[in-house]
């Protein structure tokens, strides 16, 4: 079955001879509604995973229960009125209080019971309620929490990763014009550097421009007190996020330069390209059509996938430069056994996952003529 | 074109990046810089000899009042090392956290422009496992068997472990005293004696244990521990998150070079909890664990540590319900914790025992106290707590200054704030939190940063009433301290709280209550009339309601005090429209020792306090109703929105009932329980009364309640929260998301700043002793002790003791003393020649402990001196 026909017409445009078929609709949709129960099943079981893993399988219950024993028995103990009281009535208040501490976390029900409520809610989007972080306002709701952190996330993220995205297509691209210049043989000699993460770099670039120098912010999004002129406070934030932002591209450009010149390479060697060539088209046409057309459908995952990745935050990064994201939050959801965070958290991202990738299936078809949907892969 | 475009964004994007790099960091305008400046007047004057003569003024004393800075930000910084370039850098004066780590604590003191207050707090030691010695899984625990536990304090050198581990930040420790607390100055000669008992000896330990493992049938083969043909294996629980992992390595060492096989089982807290603390010790998972104490105010009264860390009459864990002691010992601790004994001599015969004993018992093994530092700008000073040091303190926010200067700003980091929400009542309790919230507040008396005794802030006096032969006694002039054989409380005195009628009920009533059930029950007792074992009387300052004003301006009254014993009883109980099961508990727990309690008189403020409940240090049982809460000062006017808040069920203080009724807790601070506590404000606004109308009309008037109703209006116009105290500062405004917080002077505060300045440095006396090295035995030979601070003479009365111990050339005490006050700063101790006589030729030493009345730490010098015949 060929779906695809380069035509050799005069104006050397790709023209799509889509046969059509009576069934293409119903095959769509078919498709779709199967790629949504796959996808969600997916997520589903996923879920599930990160409930049993954040929970350790049930284990977590017995370790929050030990530690709520611990401190309450502390705390009592270390009470220098509670202290001398008889041993038995110092047990029962014990045993009072850490009743109702194991209620608020209900760990009086059992595990199983609670991993398929925190399944429910979950999938629901009911995020409910933290166990033990609260936003930064003061909220136990979970959906606060991450709002709250949101913004800076994004902010700092989409800055960092457009910019590292654009600007390493654009250098790409330049790179496959001029392949084999100095500037190329530099860039593959640095491609390396990239196996450092950018809070490597940030502590470099703390050093310099903060410790050394003074002219750039130790870290934090604005300066303290938070300017009140809504022009100073963007100033401020954008003086913050120079180095974070730097210290991401610094770490990701020639790798990621490095891959998509590779990339525009291998395209540009194709049969195709080579006869274009050998038809006189001009470089930048041939460029245009001939080479960064097909490549759509891999820049387009990396780029949405990116996207999504920004839901995830930078943890380290974050720390570094004290930026208060969603890296930071999720760490601390996990040094606390927060589950209600963890899996919130996560349920976002996986819907968001889930999301992009159906709705990938639709865009590929969309950008590249070769590709069809539901019909068993694409063919040249 | 494209080209073109991209050539343009691309200077767009630099131009813009150089531009914001070029904007300077908004700072705060410094306000007002009021600087003390010393003048020097050099006059010249004609005389017969002409002479330069220099006259000093005299600095004038500062009329500042309240916090010395205008304005003090505080920014969060996570990463220590971070905050200590800072500081170096001076982009930031002070990071109110203590450092324990080695290395940036050398980092502070190699830097010029920075040095550090000291504190301890944190202490490490051993926990055995004492079951066994043969399990039921057919293993052997060694530790099972006092003496061997007993021989382990000679197989560890905590010097060792100082130096190696923390690098030199940590007291070598042996007792269950902290080094620097009231009873290890008090004690100093006996533990001293303990250490050189319990010196470390590796070679001798190895031996004492290898008698014991014999007798328990064990048998070393290959230079391995085998018992019943097995390898003993000893399982050392070694937490990860901090040196107890090295401490673990450094004794798996120790225990694998005399013959036992270890097994090392690295965890973290959450995972060695549910081993160590919750699980069977029987079930033999544990032979060793490393663990870690923290305490955060200076302890007056360590007798109870015995009890607490050696027997079951300590936590109600498997691991100390398993203890098994020796009967003396057991009753010793017992009389300790439960203070049964008449005098100071008594109690110290039973530590004397005690001390000794639980050396013998060795349930545990204490290794060293951790000392920690808070790093700051060398012209910073701040009184600074030996335990909680400069944020665990309550005189920070007093205290804090830049030398020389009033005014202008200081900021501050943290390495976390706004950690939880912000209530009085139950809000966040994280110290970094804490820290900022007292300095917004006050409180009726303060714990002394340096001895713990408690002080009088907004009391003029107290009187403490304890039944005859109770162990209380006085030490300063404040609380005047009697004895009586009976203590009546009085039947109009408030005893507990009926929340549905909104009214007190009084002694007389329940102790009516008690007569009639009793006469219903043919086999009760008639009770007799109420009482208690301790009264205290607190007398506030006469200009009490005149001078002290909360931050929105209102005159501070004795509402404010009647709605904290109100919220004492209420929100425990069960018919309350604020009832919260969390607080129950604790609710019934306290009525356990309550009495009663009776406000004499509102102006001046005097009230009574009856309780079972009594402390050793008489200031300690003074009873203040000081409306500071659990978690923060309390008005009644601010209170008053989150209780309607409550009642409504739309946000409650507590983070247990939170969950319970799915609202968020209430944060006085920022966020949307705000919006909520505005929304209560309008309503009593528009609705008028007052909290708990039935009792507080009796105290409060209309024209109060509307002032205060003005006030508070105001306020949230102007800052936008309702978080209100009555300390040196307040707080400007919280940024939640940013982390950052502003804390402005306290305009309406009433003290000098200057107030507390003596407590801007621990008075840690310096002792030198100095003498001959060269003593003919038999002869006398007299010793000088110098006691100073910072160069000066330590005054005779501030020095409790000076005792000198004379250790032999056996390494073993040959005689324990006195030195003799001679006048300020000096002391002599003779050697008399019986002393010298009892000694034998060589090298002995002679070592002076040094106890001063202002500061818990007892110091000590030593010196050595070779006697001959």
């Amino acid at each position: 079955m060929t779906d695809t026909t380069y035509s050799s017409e005069e104006n050397s445009k790709p023209v799509v001879t889509a046969q059509k078929k009576p069934g293409t609709v119903l095959r769509m949709l078919r498709y779709s509604v199967g790629k949504f129960f796959s996808l969600f099943l997916a997520v589903l079981i996923g879920m599930y995973l990160v409930v049993l893993i954040a929970n350790m399988g049930g284990y977590v219950d017995q370790i929050m229960k030990a530690q709520i024993r611990d401190g309450i028995g502390l705390q009592v103990s270390m009470d220098p009125e509670l202290r001398r009281r008889p041993p038995e009535e110092r047990q029962q208040l014990i045993n009072e209080l850490v009743a109702v501490e194991e209620h608020r976390l209900g760990l009086d029900k059992p595990f199983i019971g609670r991993s398929f409520r925190f399944l429910f809610n979950a999938m629901t989007l009911n995020l409910g309620r933290a166990q033990h972080l609260t936003s930064d306002s003061g909220s136990a709701s979970v959906r606060l929490i991450i709002l709250e952190r949101l913004p800076p996330t994004l902010l700092f993220m989409t800055t960092a990763s457009f910019s590292l995205f654009f600007i390493s297509l654009v250098f790409a691209l330049f790179l496959s014009r001029n392949y084999g210049s100095f500037i190329d043989k530099l860039v593959i000699a640095l491609s390396p550097t990239s196996s450092a993460p950018p809070w490597f770099y940030g502590i470099f670039l703390l050093l310099i421009f903060a410790a050394l120098l003074g002219w750039l912010p130790f870290g934090g999004m604005v300066d303290a007190p938070p300017p009140e002129d809504p022009i100073k406070y963007a100033l401020s934030l954008g003086r913050h996020l120079i180095l974070p932002v730097a210290a991401w591209l610094m770490s990701g450009f020639f790798a990621s330069v490095y891959s998509s010149r590779t990339f525009f390479l291998i395209f540009s060697m194709e049969d195709y390209v080579e006869l274009a060539r050998a038809k006189g088209l001009s470089a930048r046409d041939i460029e245009r059509r001939y080479i960064l057309r097909p490549t759509l459908p891999n820049i387009i995952t990396s780029f949405a996938l990116m996207l999504i990745g920004l839901w995830q935050g930078a943890l380290l990064t974050e720390t570094i430069f004290n930026w208060p994201g969603l890296g930071r939050m999720l760490y601390r959801a996990v040094q606390t056994f927060d589950t209600p965070v963890i899996v919130g958290s996560n349920v976002i991202y996986a819907y968001l996952l889930a999301i992009t990738v159906f709705i990938l299936d639709f865009i590929y078809a969309l950008v590249d003529p070769r590709v069809r949907m539901g019909s068993g892969g694409p063919k040249a | 074109m494209q080209k073109k475009l991209l050539a343009v964004i691309a200077v767009i994007m630099a131009l813009a990046m150089v531009l914001t790099a070029c904007e300077p960091a908004a700072v705060l305008e410094p306000e007002k810089i009021i600087e003390t400046v010393v003048e020097t007047v050099v006059e010249t004057v004609e005389v017969e000899v002409p002479v330069e003569v220099e006259v000093v003024p005299e600095v004038a004393e500062s009329t500042r009042k309240g916090g010395w800075f205008d304005t003090i930000i505080v920014i969060e910084e996570p990463n220590t090392d971070a905050a200590i370039t800072r500081l170096e850098v001076e982009e930031i004066d002070i990071f109110v956290y203590t450092v324990s780590n080695p290395e940036s604590a050398a980092k502070v003191e190699a830097a010029p422009n920075l040095d550090s207050y000291a504190s301890s707090g944190s202490y490490n030691e051993l926990s055995f496992n004492t079951t066994g010695p043969v399990w039921e899984n057919g293993k052997l625990n060694p530790f099972g068997i006092a003496k061997i536990r007993e021989a382990m304090n000679i197989l560890i050198d905590r010097d060792y472990m100082v130096q190696e581990i923390v690098g030199g930040l940590g007291t070598p420790r042996w007792t269950t005293f902290n080094s620097a607390s009231n009873d290890a100055a008090a004690f100093a000669a006996e533990i001293r004696a303990i250490e050189l008992a319990y010196g470390y000896n590796k070679e001798l330990a190895g031996e004492l244990i290898g008698v014991e493992m014999e007798a328990l049938g064990a048998t070393l083969e290959g230079g391995k521990w085998t018992y019943e043909g097995e390898p003993v294996e000893i399982s050392v629980l070694i937490r990860i998150e901090d040196e107890r992992l090295q401490i673990g390595d450094y004794v798996s060492n120790q225990l694998e070079d005399i013959g036992f096989t270890v097994i090392r089982d690295y965890k973290s807290a959450a995972d060695a909890s549910p081993i160590w603390y919750s699980g069977d010790p029987n079930d033999g998972l544990f032979h060793i664990y490393t663990g870690g104490w923290i305490t955060t105010v200076i302890p007056r009264d360590l007798g109870d540590n015995f009890a607490y860390f050696y027997t079951d009459l300590g936590l109600p864990a498997p691991l100390w319900m398993n203890y098994e002691n020796d009967p003396e010992f057991y009753d010793v601790a017992e009389k300790l914790a439960y203070q049964d004994f008449t005098s100071l001599e008594e109690r110290a015969e039973l530590i004397g025992k005690a001390l000794d004993l639980a050396m013998k018992d060795s349930a545990r093994l204490w290794l060293y106290d951790q000392n920690s530092i808070t790093p700051k700008q060398t012209n910073i000073s701040a009184a600074a707590d030996l335990y909680g040091n400069v944020g665990g303190g309550y005189l920070w926010a007093l205290t804090i200054q830049r030398a020389g200067e009033e005014g202008g700003s200081l900021t501050m980091a943290m390495p976390s704030i706004l950690t939880e929400p912000w209530n009085p009542i139950a809000g966040s309790n994280w110290i970094y939190d804490m820290t900022l919230i007292r300095g917004t507040s006050e409180s009726a008396t303060y714990p002394d940063p340096f001895t713990g005794l408690y002080l009088p802030n907004r009391i003029d006096r107290a009187e403490v009433v304890v039944e005859e032969g109770l162990p209380v006694f006085q030490n300063l002039d404040w609380a005047e301290l009697s004895y009586a054989p009976e203590i009546l409380v009085p039947e109009d005195a408030w005893a507990d709280w009926d929340p549905v009628e909104m009214r007190f009920i009084t002694v007389g009533e329940l102790h009516a209550a008690a007569v009639e059930a009793a006469a219903e029950d043919e086999e009760a007792e008639t009770p007799g009339p109420v009482t208690a074992l301790r009264k205290s009387v607190a007398y506030y300052q006469e200009d009490l309601f005149d001078v002290v004003k909360w931050h929105d301006g209102s005159p501070f009254s004795v509402g404010d005090i009647l709605m904290g014993i109100i919220l004492t009883f209420d929100r425990g109980k069960e018919d309350s429209a604020i009832y919260d099961a969390a607080a129950a508990p604790t609710l019934r727990s306290f009525l356990g020792s309550f009495k009663g309690v009776k406000i004499i008189s509102t102006d001046p403020l005097v009230i009574e306090t009856y309780s079972d409940v009594y402390y050793q240090d008489a200031e300690l049982n003074v009873s203040t109703w000081w409306p500071y809460y659990d978690q923060g000062p309390g008005a009644w006017h601010n209170l008053y929105l989150g209780l309607l808040a409550e009642a409504d069920h739309e946000s409650v203080f507590s983070q247990a009932k939170a969950a319970e009724l799915d609202v968020d807790r209430l944060s006085y601070i920022a966020g949307p329980t705000v919006e909520i506590m505005k929304g209560k404000l309008d309503q009593w606004t528009e609705e008028g009364g007052m909290p708990y109308e039935p009792i507080f009309s009796e105290f409060v008037d209309e024209a109060e309640v509307a002032l205060r109703l003005e006030n508070l209006t105001e306020w949230y116009r102007r800052y936008g929260h309702f978080w209100l105290g009555t300390g040196p500062y307040y707080l400007q405004r919280a940024f939640p998301v940013e982390g950052t917080v502003i804390l402005n002077n306290n305009p309406f505060f009433p003290d000098l700043s200057t107030r507390w300045d003596r407590f801007a440095n621990a008075p840690i006396p310096v002792v030198e002793v100095d003498g001959s090295a060269r003593v003919t035995i038999g002869d006398e030979e007299v010793y000088e002790v110098t006691v100073t601070f910072e160069g000066v003479p330590y005054a005779l009365d501030d020095i409790t003791s000076v005792n000198f111990l004379v250790v032999d050339a056996n390494n073993q005490i040959a005689h324990v003393g006195k030195a003799v006050g001679v006048k300020d700063g000096l002391f002599e101790i003779v050697l008399t020649p019986e002393i010298t006589g009892a000694l034998s030729a060589g090298s002995n030493t002679l070592e002076v402990v040094v106890v001063s009345n202002l500061v818990a730490v007892p110091v000590s010098d030593g010196l050595t001196f070779v006697t001959v015949d």
